[in-house]
């Protein structure tokens, strides 16, 4: 490949603008004015954020533009090459100034017409960058992630490139960041994929989608077998593991046939938690929590997502082939067999998942306890639980009971068994008379029925709180010996955690 | 029909937390065939909701166990072990557990059962195998299961080892164990016994540490012991019925009652107990030096602690009398116990073992072609007076031990024994820690108390060791009474031992009562146990062995007399060593002033063994029937079959060799009268050991000298007949010649 890497604060790449004197500083920018980087910023805010910029950047055009004219001289690639190049120093000193760095328009403007090649004067044609050229494009960004070493820089740099900013460039913003994660899972850039779970983490959802039907669509639709490549992220990158999975289940949430998760990328999930469940806790373990969570970003965990997956996968493969068969697609034999020995498959990898899914939620009281949450934090919330109590009470009057109600009983057993563990372990906040409420509907299930009406008290055993299981071996290393809150004592035990062989830690 | 899967919800009916359980577990025991992870969801929410039922739980482990998956089985044991300690369950579980630990089967369960094991934590396993030993009743089962919690927990050796250790000692008097070497003793000496005396933090008296040393040691020489004769007999019994597999018998493992197989093989038994040994003597603070040190050095280590100290019994110097008595008594067992294992290895290794050749140790016969006049009276004198003035050194307590130390040489055959270096040093220095053990009384008391406990006068190797030893000595009155109680202990050990190749081995005790009654001069025991040994040769043994050729140079390197030499105990070796010492007796009477016509016609039948280095004895046998005019032996024609001979007898009637009147047949008249018909029935009735080659003797041999012309046909006949028999086995006819005329050799020695 073309082109001299971008080396941060490496003195200039060569061009026209040579020496330090050319190169405008960017960090006088107003600091006052500038949106947060971080998001959940309302849209009136940011809108009032926006009038601000341009009144700003008409004080500073003169900086922003002899920037802006040297790297018109260059071609696209060099350009970018400047701007991160930029970038990196504004940043960086940023930095060391304030935790937490604002972005100003000026930059933004620049990212967006030298990287993501939006055209600056209205109704210019866009530039087309050849796809030669793309390719060097994110092989240069990948090799600035690669190189930076700071964390900070590197998260901030991303943000700016990728935050969302509600305007045209977010498509091609979009496309690109598609690109550049898929070609860090392909050779493994590891501080990429780190920088894309914490954009994941704090970009809204509908983004989040995005970027995982892209990774799907390139490791599961695109190349058949590549899913390997995927699969081998586990162990360079769990955070983004984490952070994919709780997309792809807020992707395909199996309210149509269209949205069943493809079953190469069930079963690299499912061989994900198995081998190691806490992976799905690995966000939430390494996130400082706030008992609010922010609407419309993704869940802390994949736990909902997971759980709606096991439960309604019975009910709604049912249906996939029920439809098949109505629209006449009367699958030959051989076809049959093998649909049947996929759904057979399916069937094994559901069961499998739901069980370390129940596995995680016991692990999670612990967790939950430690972080002093117990009880505050409902990271299954019961708003959640009423809409898949309702899809499941849909599809199972869709299908016909009589032909169903196999599938029924399995999809009622695995809701009423994730309930239970959810409430037993503290990740679901909600009374059983709560739950008589939202399943009074559902067909009856013996399961349900006993989880609805909770155990029959008998004489307590020991000073055992219901629901809690005596701390095996020695308490986890770091746990406080004390309990922060006197109010949850009794929960400052290690609960038990089934397939565990050693007390968690958090993987990095 | 699904209410009926919740008998206790079902309308009207009391709900029941056991009914909710038992549904629950049965749901999940329903889907363990076909979906297993579903079960185990099942069982998750199920103890979500009744964490205190034990069934939930059990489930939940039986699925982990089956599975062999042991961290998880693991961390779920623990906990029905901390939540349930009284579920009888549990403690099955636990029992089979421990069992596995005790085991040494490596099969897949057992394995796992181990693995199970090491995945709790250690508090929890030491706690676990504390509980599952109070539930123990079976002494044995209980130790082992003591012992593993002791190896596992060191820190549990100070509480428990002691204990342990005088149970197990109990255990085998309470039981009545009558060979030290039992299943108490060996769990005790090897497993119990290193950890507690290699624990800093035990400390013991003295004397516990001298008992337990005495146990240990006691346990390992009747190990390395073992006699093979006990060893098949419990095999014996123990698979009487295993026809199938004689095989299996014969792989030669033994196997200690109530132990396993393996744990009844201890690997270098004399090192583990010299390790023993030499914590003791540290512990008991005795004078020791540091690095290893072979046998040879601890002795004589033991002899300069003996020089320096001169009062052992006083109470300063009580532990060094133990520390010498103790490390000279193993030197002494271990070395005596290598001298045995070499000379008699069947003894240990049982009948399938690789033939090594047993030997015998025997006085060497001086001397036997010499001739006897100048020195007979007088050597056999001076032999009888120094033999009984040792004894009396020996049987009084001791005035010079140095000088029955006196050195003699011992020749052995590289062939026999190839290892015969270390071997010669074992013997001598086993003699030498004997010979410490008896020079001072106070060690010898201790020495005495301790082989009467262990009953060591019941030890067939030790007995044989001691015989040698005293024979060594020269002590032959002494080394024949040992012998008269070694051919008893013998008698003990192999009752129905079979006769025959076997059985001259065990016929040690008659070749050396014969050495020793010739050394002692009494030539009639010596020919008595000669004549006994000889029913247990077997033939055919070709003559003309190595033993002849080597004879010659041997002697020439040594001093005559003071000899011995390791024989081979196989007929071949033994049966001209045999022949030696009659030869060696009858020359004596034959060629005394009077004269004894038997014994000089023995001695010529004798003498054809090796021939012709008898041949100047020979001459002078002739010399002297010359000088008698006659001569009469009926036994001539029988056993003499040397042409040599023959024709020298023939010469003697003859005008030129004097005229000689030679009686050499048995019965002349019926001989004359047999001669008539070449070939008869009666004639073969008459000799009847003859073999058939007398069928050729009708055939005209052309003898030389001209026997045929002077002498009577009777005589001409027997002549011509013998020469066809000269090609005849000589050991087969010697050999029958000390068969069949045994009851006149011993007159003859009368």
């Amino acid at each position: 490949m073309s082109g001299v890497p971008v080396t941060p604060r490496a003195g200039p790449p060569g061009g026209a603008a040579g020496g330090g004197t050319a190169r405008p500083r960017l960090s006088r920018a107003g600091r006052r004015t500038a949106a947060p980087l971080r998001g959940g910023r309302g849209e009136r805010g940011r809108e009032r954020g926006r009038e601000r910029d341009r009144e700003r950047d008409r004080e500073r055009s003169g900086a922003m533009s002899d920037i802006r004219h040297s790297l018109l001289r260059r071609d696209a690639l060099s350009a970018a090459k400047e701007v991160l190049y930029h970038l990196d120093i504004y940043f960086s000193s940023q930095l060391q100034n304030s935790p937490l760095p604002l972005v100003d328009k000026g930059p933004t403007d620049l990212l967006e017409e030298f990287l993501f090649q939006v055209p600056k004067e209205r109704g210019a044609p866009p530039k087309r960058l050849t796809p030669l050229q793309e390719l060097q494009l994110l092989e240069i960004m990948c090799n600035y992630f690669q190189e930076q070493t700071k964390d900070s820089v590197r998260q901030v740099i991303f943000s700016s490139l990728f935050s969302p900013q509600g305007n045209k460039a977010d498509d091609s913003r979009m496309a690109l960041l598609g690109k550049l994660v898929s070609m860090a899972v392909a050779i493994c850039r590891v501080p990429v994929l780190e920088c894309a779970a914490f954009w994941l983490q704090r970009t809204p959802a509908v983004f989040c989608v995005r970027l995982a039907r892209a990774l799907v669509d390139d490791y599961c639709n695109l190349v058949p077998g590549s899913i390997q490549t995927l699969k081998q992220i586990f162990t360079a990158s769990p955070r983004f593991c984490c952070q994919f999975i709780t997309s792809v289940t807020a992707l395909y949430d199996l309210s149509s046939d269209d949205l069943i998760p493809p079953s190469d990328l069930l079963e690299l999930i499912v061989s994900w938690i198995f081998e190691d469940p806490r992976l799905i806790l690995i966000t939430f373990l390494n996130t400082p929590i706030a008992a609010n969570l922010p609407i419309g970003f993704l869940e802390l965990t994949p736990l909902t997502g997971l759980i709606r997956w096991c439960v309604k996968a019975p009910l709604a493969y049912k249906r996939k082939k029920k439809a098949s068969l109505s629209n006449g697609h009367a699958p030959n034999k051989i076809a049959k067999d093998s649909a049947s020995g996929e759904d057979r498959d399916c069937h094994q990898l559901y069961s499998k998942l739901h069980l370390s899914v129940l596995q995680v939620l016991m692990m999670l009281q612990g967790h939950l306890t430690e972080k002093n949450l117990y009880g505050r934090l409902g990271l299954v919330p019961f708003d959640h639980v009423v809409p898949l109590v309702e899809d499941i009470n849909r599809l199972s009057d869709e299908l016909n009971p009589l032909n169903a109600s196999k599938e029924i009983e399995l999809a009622l057993d695995r809701l009423a068994q994730a309930l239970q563990v959810a409430m037993a372990s503290g990740a679901l906040l909600c009374t059983r008379d709560d739950l008589r409420t939202v399943c009074s509907r559902l067909p009856h299930n013996n399961l349900l029925q006993l989880v609805i009406s909770g155990p029959v008290q008998q004489p307590t055993h020991g000073a055992l709180p219901p629901g809690f299981y005596p701390h095996i071996h020695t308490p986890p290393l770091g746990y406080p010996a004390l309990p922060a809150h006197p109010a949850h004592s009794a929960h400052s035990v290690q609960t038990f955690i089934p397939g565990m062989t050693f007390p968690y830690r958090p993987i990095r | 029909m699904r209410a009926a899967r919740r008998p206790g919800r079902s309308a009207g009916c009391k709900m029941s937390a056991q009914g909710d359980c038992e549904f629950l577990v049965k749901r999940a025991r329903e889907l363990v065939p076909g979906d297993l992870w579903a079960a185990k969801a099942w069982l998750i929410t199920a103890r979500s909701l009744y964490p205190a039922d034990f069934n939930i739980q059990y489930e939940m482990y039986t699925i982990e166990r089956n599975a062999e998956r042991t961290a998880s089985a693991g961390r779920l044991l623990y906990d029905m072990f901390v939540n349930f300690p009284d579920q009888p369950a549990v403690w099955r579980e636990i029992s089979v557990i421990t069992s596995a630990l005790r085991n040494d089967s490596q099969d897949k369960q057992t394995q796992f059962l181990r693995g199970l094991f090491e995945t709790l934590p250690g508090r929890v396993q030491c706690e676990m195998l504390l509980k599952a030993t109070e539930q123990c009743f079976n002494t044995l089962e209980r130790a082992e299961m003591l012992l593993l919690l002791l190896r596992r927990f060191p820190e549990t050796v100070v509480q428990h080892g002691v204990g342990l250790g005088e149970t197990l000692l109990d255990s085998e008097s309470i039981e009545d164990q009558e060979s030290p070497v039992n299943c108490f003793r060996k769990l005790f000496v090897c497993d119990v016994l290193p950890l507690i005396i290699n624990n800093p933090d035990v400390r013991l008296p003295a004397s516990l540490l001298y008992k337990y040393l005495n146990k240990a040691a006691e346990f390992y020489i009747n190990y390395v012991t073992r006699s093979t004769q006990t060893e098949s007999q419990y095999q014996g019994s123990q698979d009487s019925s295993d026809i199938m597999s004689p095989s299996k018998r014969s792989s030669q493992k033994y196997v200690i009652d109530g132990l396993t197989e393996k744990s009844s093989q201890i690997t270098d038994p004399w090192e583990r107990l010299f390790k023993i040994l030499s914590v003791v003597g540290m512990r008991c603070e005795w004078q020791m030096d540091k690095g290893r040190r072979n046998y040879g050095d601890i002795l004589h280590r033991m002899k300069d602690l003996c020089r320096y100290i001169s009062n052992f019994d006083s109470e300063a110097h009580i532990k060094y009398k133990n520390q010498v008595v103790y490390s000279t008594m193993l030197v002494f067992f271990k070395n005596a116990f290598q001298y045995v294992s070499n000379i008699q290895p069947s003894l240990f290794q049982g009948p399938n073992a690789p033939n090594q050749t047993p030997l015998v140790l025997l006085e060497d016969v001086p001397n036997i072609y010499g001739d006897t006049d100048i020195d007979r009276n007088k050597h056999i004198h001076k032999k009888r007076k120094l033999a009984e003035g040792r004894e009396k050194t020996m049987s009084s307590d001791d005035e010079d031990p140095s000088g029955k130390a006196r050195s003699r040489h011992i020749t052995v055959n590289k062939a026999d024994l190839a290892n015969s270096i270390e071997v010669l040093e074992s013997f001598k220095l086993a003699r030498e820690s004997w010979e410490l053990l008896y020079s001072l009384e106070s060690l010898d008391k201790e020495f005495t108390r301790i082989c009467l406990s262990w009953k060591t006068e019941t030890w067939l190797w030790l007995r044989i060791f001691l015989t040698d030893m005293i024979i060594y000595q020269g002590q032959y009155k002494k080394a024949i009474s040992s012998l008269h109680h070694l051919a008893a202990l013998q008698g003990s050990h192999s009752p129905q031992q079979i006769t025959g190749q076997g059985s001259l081995e065990n016929q040690r005790a008659l070749i050396q009562l014969a050495s020793c009654h010739f050394a002692l001069g009494e030539y009639r025991q010596t020919c008595e146990k000669v004549l006994d040994l000889m029913c247990c040769i077997l033939l055919p043994i070709q003559e003309g062995s190595k033993v002849q050729e080597e004879q010659p140079k041997v002697k020439s390197k040594f001093r005559k007399g003071s000899d011995l030499k390791l024989w081979p105990c196989t007929s071949r070796a033994i049966m001209p060593y045999c022949l030696h010492l009659l030869l060696a007796c009858f020359k004596l009477r034959a060629f005394t002033d009077s004269r004894d016509d038997m014994a000089l016609g023995h001695v010529v039948v004798l003498l054809q063994h090796e021939w012709p280095r008898g041949e100047n004895l020979f001459l002078k046998a002739i010399n002297k029937i010359c000088q008698q005019g006659n001569f009469q032996y009926e036994n001539f024609f029988n056993y003499v079959t040397n042409i040599d001979m023959l024709e020298e007898f023939a010469y003697l009637r003859t005008q030129e060799g004097g005229k000689i009147h030679l009686e050499l047949l048995p019965n002349q008249a019926m001989l004359i009268k047999t001669s008539s018909p070449p070939m008869g029935l009666l004639q073969q009735e008459f000799i009847p050991v003859l073999q058939p080659s007398i069928q050729t003797a009708d055939r005209h041999h052309t003898v030389t000298r001209g026997i045929t012309k002077g002498v009577k046909e009777d005589f001409r006949l027997a002549m011509e007949r013998q020469v066809s028999r000269c090609g005849e086995n000589l050991m087969v006819v010697l050999h029958r010649f000390c068969i069949n005329e045994k009851i006149l050799l011993l007159q003859t020695l009368a």
